[in-house]
């Protein structure tokens, strides 16, 4: 259990540490100095609710950076979303770009969940089955490798070039079928 | 056009979407994705397929499994509602993943050796005679109403015992559709879970079996039933 006074100590005192440099580092990823503040004011929020237990073994400057990377990169993501909606309309789509990433997870429509599901089901079969345990299982490789009777190493490539072949397939559809 | 940076590789970021990079490495891929354009814009992509696959998870998937048995390599498939498909007769994996993907072209088919053990382990007792009975669910919904309804009443037949297929034709109401209830069992995609190697015909003979009749006839060497094995159509069968 944790107190209202406990929270904001913890944040006060992460915050003090590494708000700065976190701040510097949203600001390169988004461009924007006062987007990276709201982004990194938001942060903590994030962070206060997921943060580690006392006495795990976790690197708490590594896992913000984790943690404010990735809301960077949603940030980014809306706003290329919002871009192209713009562009669309005006009529000059980018192509070779991504949608929406602004729906929060679990929150992928059904036609587009449809859409990446059949992504992964057209993959070759065993990059498949490494890319499925990864990405959908969160597997770790040695696991992964036993599933799919495989080495770690085979799991490991088969997943990087799966993931890769993924992104490339899903921005071909986007790009000939517009937003899903 | 991709544009093509120099001093990043795309496998770099890939790597820090999905996590394998321990925490410094991943700090400092961080920072050199915040100072590079094209690393950024990777990054975004799989941050966006990374959240995605939140709305997978739960979603439509078939997983199977290979294992040894006497009838040779088999390989048993399911879907989130049970069994779909059972086989010996395929040459290999890739024969066997094709027809799933065939059967299933929007969902994705994963070789998964940690599910399916409960059916790896029954057959294994069933052909050892160790389990008259199966004890897993079958998902027939994506077969038509006619298989489905053969296939419901085929599945209602006990350990040895044999029916014929004019009985089965007549449990569904369909009397004159024996030769179709024969097809429709021929199409049986689990066989021995969904026991269609137990409807023989009316003269005693064993009918036919897909992939070969002495898969049917050891199947009921199996259940004891060496009745119908030694010869055919000299005496009226007992049906239940």
């Amino acid at each position: 259990m944790t107190t209202g006074t406990e929270s904001a100590q913890w944040v006060r005192n992460w915050s003090e540490r590494y708000g700065p440099e976190l701040g510097r580092h949203v600001a390169a990823m988004v461009g924007n100095a006062d987007e990276a503040r709201d982004i990194v004011q938001d942060l903590w929020v994030t962070a206060l609710r997921a943060r580690p237990e006392a006495g795990d073994a976790v690197n708490i400057r590594a896992w913000l950076y984790r943690v404010a990377t990735r809301r960077a990169l949603d940030h980014l993501a809306t706003h290329r979303r919002r871009s192209e909606l713009l562009a669309a309309r005006s009529g000059e789509l980018e192509p070779g770009t991504f949608p929406a990433a602004d729906a929060a997870p679990g929150r992928l429509s059904e036609a587009a969940a449809a859409r990446v599901r059949k992504g992964v089901a057209a993959l070759p079969r065993r990059q498949r089955d490494a890319v499925w345990l990864r990405w959908i299982e969160e597997l770790d490789y040695a696991t992964i490798a036993r599933r799919m009777g495989a080495s770690p190493e085979a799991a490991r490539a088969n997943v990087y070039q799966g993931m890769k072949k993924l992104r490339r397939d899903l921005a071909e559809v986007w790009r000939e079928e517009g937003p899903i | 056009m991709t544009r093509r940076c120099t001093t990043c590789h795309e496998e770099d970021v890939l790597a820090w979407a999905l996590g394998d990079p321990d925490a410094d490495a991943a700090r400092k891929l961080a920072e050199r994705m915040a100072a590079c354009p094209v690393c950024r814009e990777r990054a975004v992509d799989y941050r966006i397929l990374q959240r995605w696959a939140a709305g997978l998870r739960d979603g439509p998937v078939i997983r199977w499994r290979r294992f040894d048995s006497p009838f040779g390599a088999m390989r048993v498939a399911a879907s989130p509602a049970g069994l779909v498909a059972l086989s010996w007769q395929d040459e290999n994996d890739d024969a066997f993943v094709g027809g799933l993907e065939d059967r299933y072209p929007s969902t994705p088919v994963v070789r998964d050796t940690d599910r399916l053990g409960p059916a790896e382990e029954q057959l294994t007792e069933y052909f050892g005679r160790r389990r008259p009975r199966f004890d897993l669910l079958v998902d027939f919904t994506e077969l038509g109403d006619f298989q489905r309804a053969v296939l419901n009443a085929a599945s209602g037949l006990a350990f040895g015992e044999t029916v014929t297929y004019t009985d089965i034709a007549r449990r569904i109401g369909r009397p004159k559709a024996s030769r179709a209830v024969g097809n429709a069992l021929g199409r049986n995609p689990v066989p021995i879970v969904v026991p269609c190697h137990r409807v023989v015909r009316t003269d005693r003979t064993l009918g036919g079996y897909t992939g070969g009749l002495r898969y049917k006839r050891a199947l009921l060497d199996i259940e004891g039933r060496t009745d119908l094995l030694r010869s055919h159509g000299q005496t009226e069968m007992p049906l239940a």
